[in-house]
């Protein structure tokens, strides 16, 4: 696993590559984190390359997701793969974050 | 024609690390057995939710021991065998969450089961003395 931070004057943007389980999913929560500062109102996320995901990665999204909509904020995460799409729809997930197919979609809406 | 019959198995510490393990020797049977990454990746997930709740849950701190994870494949059917002599534990009792929530309200956690669940054909739970014995079946 791994979490490249993409950011720029235009907003936060996050990439996380690879694995997301139980071995990890504090790390990926400690990346996120660390660019989650109080001021910050958007994050995208590229899920591009995002390969595998478990419960314990999931429960990180949702808590990031609360994060944000505690603090009127989005989180918009986009270009998952099929198969962890797969695992959102059958969470529920599906339906509780904005999933796009690309950075532009997510950007405009 | 009888179909094949393959069979595998791996013993494992409770310890989380030993995931990566698990990994490895579904990558491995990936290549053995010829299974699609697809299904390799919906096994390696439905284990791993099963032995995470056992390694988090089923023993007192510090305590060793081992889990056994059999793998059967018969034409296109898979049977998942977790083993373990943790304390009794039924996962098929677990309630599922209710999906349909908003994201304030979706409690964190409580995944793990339901994903079996969804993602295989028929799970059971068996107490046999001292062991938890866990099945799950998919057919493909």
């Amino acid at each position: 696993m791994k979490v490249s931070n993409k950011s720029n004057d235009e907003g936060i943007l996050l990439a996380v590559e690879g694995r997301v389980d139980t071995t990890n999913y504090n790390e990926f929560e400690n990346a996120v984190n660390e660019v989650l500062s109080d001021d910050v109102k958007e994050i995208y996320l590229d899920c591009s390359e995002l390969s595998y995901i478990s419960s314990s990665g999931l429960r990180i999204f949702l808590t990031v997701q609360k994060k944000m909509m505690a603090r009127a904020g989005k989180f918009k995460l986009f270009s998952m793969q099929p198969a962890i799409k797969e695992i959102f729809d059958i969470s529920g997930f599906s339906s509780i974050f904005s999933i796009y197919p690309d950075l532009e979609t997510a950007k405009q809406n | 024609m009888e179909k094949l019959r393959k069979n595998k198995s791996l013993t494992i510490r409770n310890k989380i690390e030993e995931l990566n393990h698990v990994v490895a020797f579904l990558e491995a049977l990936e290549e053995e057995w010829e299974i699609s990454p697809a299904h390799v990746a919906s096994i390696n997930l439905v284990l791993e939710e099963a032995l995470t709740n056992i390694i988090f849950y089923a023993f007192e701190k510090d305590v060793e021991s081992e889990i056994l994870i059999d793998l059967t494949m018969e034409g296109s059917l898979m049977t998942i065998v977790i083993t373990d002599e943790g304390r009794p534990y039924d996962p098929t009792q677990k309630n599922d969450p209710d999906i349909n929530l908003s994201a304030e309200d979706r409690p964190i956690g409580g995944l793990g089961i339901f994903l079996i669940k969804q993602i295989m054909d028929e799970i059971s739970y068996e107490r046999i003395g001292s062991k938890n014995e866990f099945t799950m079946v998919k057919k493909w």
